[in-house]
Formats: structure tokens, sequence, C-alpha cells
């Protein structure tokens, strides 16, 4: 196998060499230009579907860097107050319907999507809240893991989770439009479904829309029965 | 309009504000490296995150990513306990333990009402007093041999080290075993025979670049999860899967092919791919000349294995040993991945024969995506055994049968040691019951549920004089105890652990351990101590500094080098090598790999009228081994709370049994009772029952009967009724 041909981007004016076949999102990491994401991490299949890592290449409309190819020659403008302009929009929108209690955030403080509030400053959402005619729901049927489907962002990192690492083809997505959100098996609650809670759903879920039950407190005192 | 208040949302509790440990999974071979997020003002774990370990990259299972907290339960021991005077002569102290005390429970974990007062609560100097006194007391009058320790392949090098060495130094016996006699014995005394090394060649995840994988005699979904997505991995990308096992594990769905041979007819069923490979040639010649022996006797013996003889003994239609012969010899670069189903059977030693030769005679190892892979179930199998708990060899497999080994181990430790090979996980308990065996030291195993025919181990455990168990929890074992010593968890400690890939990877302490429980590497210090062989080290690494410099497999390696991530041993330049992961390339340990062909032999029992079904134990994903851990997590206990027998639609609807109907399952060696579950994955007239749960005991009903190598007990084989139980 031949090594693959090497290219020349040049993203945020430093000029990054990398082999034919790299996105635009690996190589600003090479260049250690940090570009906000949601839906992708570096253990998965790029799906570009969160839209926050967009940037301009020079083109009509803004490419999802995860997914978008470099080109040789291509100049890439990872953060101009243009591109910040749109990522702050899109974390604007998808905060409209967010829960004001992420689980995630409560639990092991580390939700990225008010990560990404925090950096652009966002407080207040100028949307109606999408969730004021009805949320989507939840599920605690799973004997470990939490689903609070109002903050899911559809970003489909469970679908690869638990599909293309953990191959236990659990998830899936169900419904249309408003309703769409992510489903297990034939839309069976999770605690019925053919899960085996190995929770890599919700150690990639970016969100508190996938979040671990605390620890349960322990039962009986240490003499009696454990049940 | 709507508005986060962002920097109120941060909690207090939240995980990045706590402690960040870097450690490892405490439950099987695969060896998955993690963080704990650790309270400690309430010296608790609360979250835990997969690590990008070189077995596992970030990835968990539910045990790993759930099943942390049994080291925070409030029934850990915290006080050395000494068995009250009342409470002799000794026997079960829980009805569950007792004869016949299977009753119709729905489950539960160990009840510590029935058997906490039969103990009082004793200080460290008097328990370890009366521990040491009472072994010296029995080496004294009655030698070297009245004396055996189970260690324990769930500890750390360093503890099985110091274990060993007790037993051998200051006990004066060569007795000491554990729970890799009931798990890979019979396949390390065929590597040892074949290729002279007993770990794999090859690690789990350069199946990525085999074009044809073997997984045989295993259920890796279930028992090396995060092992089994690399195989996954592997099958979407184009490695084809050959899955072998006559109850139907999940990744038989990610097979290009399944076969479902009949309980114990392996040995045919690899001869007669043999037989088919060299009549069509798709031996690698070139490779037979240049490593390996014995092949015209091998060649002779499975020519006696046509397909349509095979088909016969095992069920599987002539085409389809054809078809995986074809595949296999044909592959350039194929792996085999083998389980208990191959180890655990008296001709378990011929299973793993069988395997090595046919992965000899097509020159599958040493290269890229080929190999020999025994599945290690327990975290620390493979250190244990290379650390010498073992009744045969020293550290490193090195022969107490050889003087010049002898007197090597006698200078380095200073004391005169035992030229007599010692005994068995399963000879120990036939010599307890015997009377030649008068006093035991058992760290951290739980024969009671782990060994076959508890009966007998009932009353070999009765039997001794004096017995010192040093555990987590009181478990069943416990009850037959003189002296009980409260150690330290997983998650409390310092050590290396061994995974399957031969990696060695620092386990660190992540809590304190509860009251008064102490290292159980300290406590082997003092009792030896106290039978008059002084240890003393100045810390953990200085343990494994020692053990290492006896050995050629360790010896490169330090706590420094080790560092976050482990190495693969041999390791020759640690400063800049992650180790080997492919071993023998060029040569093995022994030179030429010996070829040992293996003839069908019939099962220690076969069904019969009064036993109609062949029963075959194992493991679920939920729970480990005797549950003294697993069922005292809260979650996984409640995935899966209860035993059950699972068993075909076919055989069900014959016994007018349904799902979820109780059965009474019986053997020759006792009964027990318990749920059905029908599934079609068990063929007919095969029935499996999980080991874990002490209120029905699946090694009630198993067979004693050991491999005559490997002296591995026949798990996976017995006879059995089913009868319905009226509710």
């Amino acid at each position: 196998m031949s090594a693959a041909k090497r290219i020349k981007v040049t993203i945020d004016g430093i000029e990054v060499s990398v082999p034919e076949g790299t996105s635009i999102w690996d190589a600003a990491r090479q260049a250690g230009i940090d570009i906000p994401v949601l839906c992708h991490s570096p253990r998965l299949r790029p799906v570009g579907v969160c839209r926050m890592c967009v940037v301009d290449i020079g083109q009509r409309v803004m490419a999802a860097s995860c997914v978008r190819l470099c080109e040789d020659g291509m100049k890439v403008d990872a953060s101009s107050p243009k591109v910040q302009k749109h990522r702050k929009m899109l974390t604007q929108l998808l905060l409209s319907d967010y829960p004001e209690k992420s689980q995630r955030e409560l639990k092991t403080g580390d939700d990225q999507l008010l990560a990404l509030a925090r950096r652009f400053g966002i407080e207040r959402i100028p949307f109606a809240d999408g969730a004021a005619t009805g949320g989507r729901g939840s599920d605690s049927s799973s004997p470990v893991i939490d689903v609070d489907h109002q903050a899911c962002i559809l970003c489909d990192k469970c679908l690869r989770g638990c599909n293309e690492l953990q191959h236990n083809d659990v998830i899936t997505r169900t419904g249309k439009g408003y309703t769409a959100r992510i489903a297990f098996d034939l839309n069976a609650p999770m605690g019925d479904s053919t899960c085996v809670s190995c929770g890599e759903c919700m150690a990639v879920c970016p969100t508190g829309a996938l979040t671990n039950k605390p620890v349960a407190p322990v039962g009986a005192g240490r003499r009696g029965a454990n049940r | 309009m709507k508005a986060f208040r962002l920097d109120d949302t941060k909690s207090a509790s939240a995980t990045a504000a706590l402690k960040q440990v870097d450690s490892l999974c405490p439950y099987c071979g695969v060896g998955c490296a993690l963080t704990f997020s650790v309270d400690e003002a309430s010296n608790r774990i609360v979250d835990v995150k997969g690590r990008d370990g070189a077995a596992n990259a970030e990835r968990l299972c539910v045990k790993g990513r759930y099943g942390f907290d049994y080291a925070m339960h409030p029934q850990r021991l915290t006080q050395p306990l000494i068995r009250k005077p009342g409470s002799y002569p000794k026997g079960p102290l829980s009805a569950i333990s007792k004869s016949g005390g299977g009753a119709r429970k729905p489950g539960g974990s160990f009840d510590y009402d029935e058997v906490l007062p039969h103990f009082r609560e004793a200080s460290w100097d008097e328990a370890l007093d009366l521990a040491a006194g009472r072994l010296k007391e029995i080496r004294d009058a009655r030698g070297g041999d009245a004396l055996a320790g189970f260690g324990s392949a769930k500890g750390s090098n360093e503890e099985a080290y110091l274990f060993q060495k007790l037993v051998r130094a200051a006990f004066g016996t060569n007795n000491v075993d554990h729970c890799t006699r009931l798990c890979h014995a019979s396949s390390v005394a065929a590597l040892l025979e074949g290729i002279g090394s007993g770990a794999v060649t090859n690690v789990v995840r350069d199946i990525e670049r085999a074009d044809v994988a073997i997984v045989t005699g295993c259920n890796p979904t279930d028992n090396h999860p995060v092992a089994a997505t690399f195989m996954k991995d592997a099958a979407g990308q184009g490695t084809k899967l050959i899955v072998i096992n006559p109850r139907r594990p999940q990744i038989a769905d990610f097979a290009a092919m399944y076969l479902q041979p009949n309980p114990g007819s392996d040995v045919a069923l690899y001869n007669g791919m043999m037989q088919v490979m060299i009549a069509e040639d798709l031996i690698d010649r070139d490779f037979i000349a240049r490593r390996v022996d014995g092949f015209d006797e091998l060649r002779e013996i499975v020519s006696h294995y046509s397909p349509e003889r095979v088909a016969k003994l095992t069920g599987l239609p002539a085409q389809d040993i054809v078809d995986a012969a074809r595949l296999f010899g044909r592959a350039k670069a194929a792996m085999i991945f083998w389980g208990m189903g191959i180890s655990q059977h008296t001709f378990g030693t011929d299973n793993a024969r069988c395997l090595i030769a046919l992965a000899m005679i097509t020159g599958n190892v040493g290269r890229p995506g080929t190999g020999l892979h025994p599945l290690r179930g327990q975290n620390n199998v493979q250190g244990a055994s290379d650390a010498g708990l073992i009744p045969m060899v020293y550290p490193d497999y090195q022969s107490v049968k050889d003087p010049k080994i002898q007197t090597k181990f006698e200078k380095y430790w200073g004391v005169k040691l035992s030229p007599k090979i010692g005994l068995t996980v399963t000879e120990i308990m036939g010599a307890a019951l015997a009377g030649s065996v008068k006093g035991m030291y058992m760290m951290g195993e739980n024969p009671f549920l782990s060994d076959p025919d508890i009966n007998k181990v009932r009353k070999a455990l009765s039997a001794l004089e004096f017995l010192v168990v040093q555990d987590i929890f009181l478990t069943e074992t416990a009850e037959f105890a003189d002296v009980v010593l409260p150690a330290s968890s997983f998650m409390e400690k310092a050590g290396t652990y061994t995974n399957t890939d031969r990696r060695v990877q620092i386990g660190r302490p992540a809590l304190t351990p509860p009251g008064a429980a102490r290292q159980d590497w300290e406590l082997i210090c003092e009792i030896s101590n106290r039978m008059g062989y002084p240890m003393k080290y100045a810390s953990v690494e200085a343990v494994f500094d020692e053990f290492a410099a006896c050995t050629e497999e360790y010896k490169t390696l330090n706590y420094e080098h080790l560092g976050s991530y482990g190495k693969w041993y041999p390791c020759f330049d640690p400063k800049t090598s992650p180790g080997e992961r492919i071993v023998f390339g060029d040569a093995f340990p022994c030179g030429k790999a010996k070829l040992v062909p293996a003839q069908i032999s019939a099962p220690n029992e076969s069904p019969d009228r009064d036993y109609p079904f062949v029963l075959n134990t194992g493991r679920v994903l939920s729970h480990w081994h005797t549950g003294s851990m697993t069922r005292r997590s809260h979650a996984l206990d409640t995935i899966e709370p209860e035993a059950f027998v699972e068993m075909h639609p076919d055989d069900a609807a014959a016994l007018r049994l349904r799902d979820g109907d109780w059965a009474r399952v019986a053997s020759r060696r006792g009964e027990i009772q318990l749920r059905v579950r029908v599934r079609d994955r068990v063929s007919p007239g095969a029935v499996f029952i999980p080991m874990h749960f002490r209120e029905a005991a699946a090694n009630v009903l198993t067979n004693p009967a050991i491999d005559p190598i490997g002296k591995i007990p026949t798990f996976k084989f017995c006879a059995v009724r089913v009868t319905r139980l009226e509710s």
C-alpha cells in the first residue's frame, strides 16, 4: 500500500500538510485549532449532522468540517466573526427547547451544549420555547441509564456508539418532525429492549439526553440481607 | 424568553471536580483501562469512564461501567473475625450452604444474620497470631504438605507472588494453586507442551488483520464483552468468523459460519477439519518443515477422521466440516480464540492440542493476524499463573522438579524448598477430605461455589482442622473458617495485573479500605513473619521488582515504565517500546513446535435414561463467578437477579415446562431448584445453568472428574435430569 498523497491547506492563516482524505476538522486539530463540535468525536464515523463545526471555505454555504475533506490549496476560515455568528445561532436554536436543568450538567458537569453556551456567552434564547407546547418525554425504565428526550439534539452519537462501536444494534431513530427522537429496538422502553447496558450511548452523548442513574443508595444494613 | 443561568447549573457534586484515578476494570481478562471519579469526603466512587487503554479504546461493558459499587457495600468486612467456641464442630452456617439447602428462593445474596453471630470480632494481633500459630503448629507436627493455600486470579501479581512464596518458603510445600485450575489449566498444559509458552501469541485486537478467525468454546459478548466489540468490528470489515459452540453465542450473529456440534465432540471436529486440509493441501508445508515436529504422526491419526465419520460424531453436516476447513485453510492469516468450552472437559488438554495443531499445520502463528489466543477469564489469571500460583512451577513456569531451579530459588528466598510437586485445587479438596491436608489459607477464593460437586467440597471444608479465609465479604467458604481476615478490594489497592493479551498494567487505589480492613499483601507478610519466615517490603513496587527479577518475561519492567498504560511482555526496551504484540515469529521457546495428536474419548459421564440431559455451565453478562462481587452491585443484580436453567423449546414442551416455570434439576451428586428459560440457543438434549447463584448453585450438579493432564474439572459436561416443580 503506497502512502496517501500529501496536500496543503491553510486554516486561519496556518498552513498544514495532511494526507489526502483528511477532514478539515482533523487538519485543524493537527494545527492546534479547536473547532467546536457536538455530533463528532475521533472515536466515531463523522456524519456532519449538528453543523456546529461549520467553516467558511469561500463557497455559497458553509461546510461541516468533520465531513468535508481537505483539498490541495484550500483556504479555510474556521474562526471569523461570520463563522462564530453561525455557531452561536445554532447553539441558540439547539437550546431553544433544551431543559433548564441538564441531567449531565447536574451529574457529571460536562454538558457540551451548555459549555458552548458559555463559550458564546448565551444567556437568553430569542426564540419561542419549543417544549412549551408539550415536551418529548423521558424514559427511566433502564436500570442504569436515564433518557431525557427533551435534551436530545439528534446528533446520533448514541446510534453510532451502540451500533458501530459496541455493535449491539439497539438504538435507532423514530418519528418525524418535532416528534423525531432516538428509539430502542422497535420503539420499546429502554429497560425492555435488547440493550445490554454497556453504557456506550451514555458515554458518547454530549448533552443531558443519556446520563447514568445515580449510584443506588445501598439497601439494608450490614448484617441484614441485601434486599 | 427562555434563559439559562449558566454559572448556577454546575452542581457541586459534578464529577469533573472530583479526584480522578486512572486504574483498571476489576472483572475479566480483557483488562480495560478506566478512570474512577472519587468523592474523597464520603470515600465513594461516583462514576467510571473508559480510558484509552490498549485493550479497550475507551470502551467498557456493563460490569466495568456499573459494577463498581460492591466495594462500598455495607457488608464489607471491617474487623478480623474468630469463630466462637460454640460453633464447633465446623460446618456450613447458612441454610443455603447446608446439605439439601437449595430451597426454592427467588434469589438473594449472602445473609449475614445467619452467619455473623457464629463469629466474634478480634484485634489484628489476636487474629494474626491465631492464624499463623495454628498453621505453624500443623506444619511443625505433620510437615508442610499438611498445609495448602488457594490464591486468587483476582489479586495482583504482587499478591500472587507473595502468596506462593509464603506457601513454598514458610509453609514448606508446593500445595498452592488458584482458579486457573478451573479455567485454562488444560490450555496452558497443551501450550507449554506444544510451543513452550502458556501465554497468548497475539493480542485480541490484531483480529482486525486476520482473514479468518475461529471463535470456539467461548461466548465473548457475555464473558469478554469489550474484546467481542473488536471481533465484531473485524467481522464488519471482512474478517470471516467461524463460531463454534454447542450453545449459540450472540457473536454467531456476526459469523460467516456457525457450527453447533454435539457437546464434547471437539476433538472429532478439529481432527476432521485437519483431515480435509491435509487431503486438499491447504497446509503450509514450508512452515511445517521449518517450525514443527510430529506432523507425520498427526497426519496418520487425523486420516481416520473423514468428514462423513466426523459428521456422525459431531452431529454436523459433513459439508459444514469441509467448508470450515477450506475457509480456515485458505486464509492468508487466521487466528484462533477459545474459552472454557474447550478447556473444561476431561479431555480439555486434547481439545487444546487440536487447536494448536490447526494453527501449526497452516502456519498461522507469529505473523500479523495470526495466533493462538485462549481468552483468559479473570483480570489476572495470566499474571497469577506467571507469578507461580501453580503447584508444579515457581514464577515464570520454572519447574519445581528441576534441582537446579530449586537451588536457584532456595538461594533467592534463603530457605530450603520442597522438591515435591504440589496438589492442585481439586486434589487439595480430595486430600482435605482424606485427612492428609489439615490446614488451609484461602486468599480471595470461594471454592464452595466455584469447585465441582459442592457436596464433596462441603465435607472437605468441614474436615479441615484449621482454615483461614482472607476476603472482602463473608463468603460461603468463610462459613467453614476458624479465622476471617478482612482484606482490601481492587479499588483500594495498588498492584499490577496482566491481561489476556500479556499486557501488564497498574491498578491504582481509588478508595481507602473500610474499618480495620488491610492490604492483602501486608497480611501475607504478617502471617509469614509470625511463622518464622520474615517478609519485609517497603512497598508494592518492591515486591514487583523482586518478582520481576526472577523471571525472563517481566525482568525489564518496573512501575515507572509501566506508567498509566502498561506494557506487553516481553518488552525488550521498556523506555521506547510498548512491548511485543505478536510473539514467536522466528522460533518457539521450545524450538520447534511439537504436535500432539489426539483421539476422541468419551465423556466421564454420558446421558442415560435416568439423567438424559447434558448440563453445560457458564456465566452471564451481568455476573461474575461466585457472585460475591456482582450480586452486591445494585445495577448488576437488578439486571440479572436470579438463577435459571436454559432449555430447548422441544425439550421444555415434552416436560410441560413453560418459560418462567420452576424446575428441579438433579445429577448423581445433588439437586437444585430454579426457573426455566425456554431458548432455542441450546440444542435439544442440552441444558445450560450459570454458576453464579448460591441458592441454585450449578456446581451442586457438576462432576468432579478431571482432565488427567491439566487437572481441570469437566464443568461443561455432566448428565442431569430435569423435572417440573408444581407451584
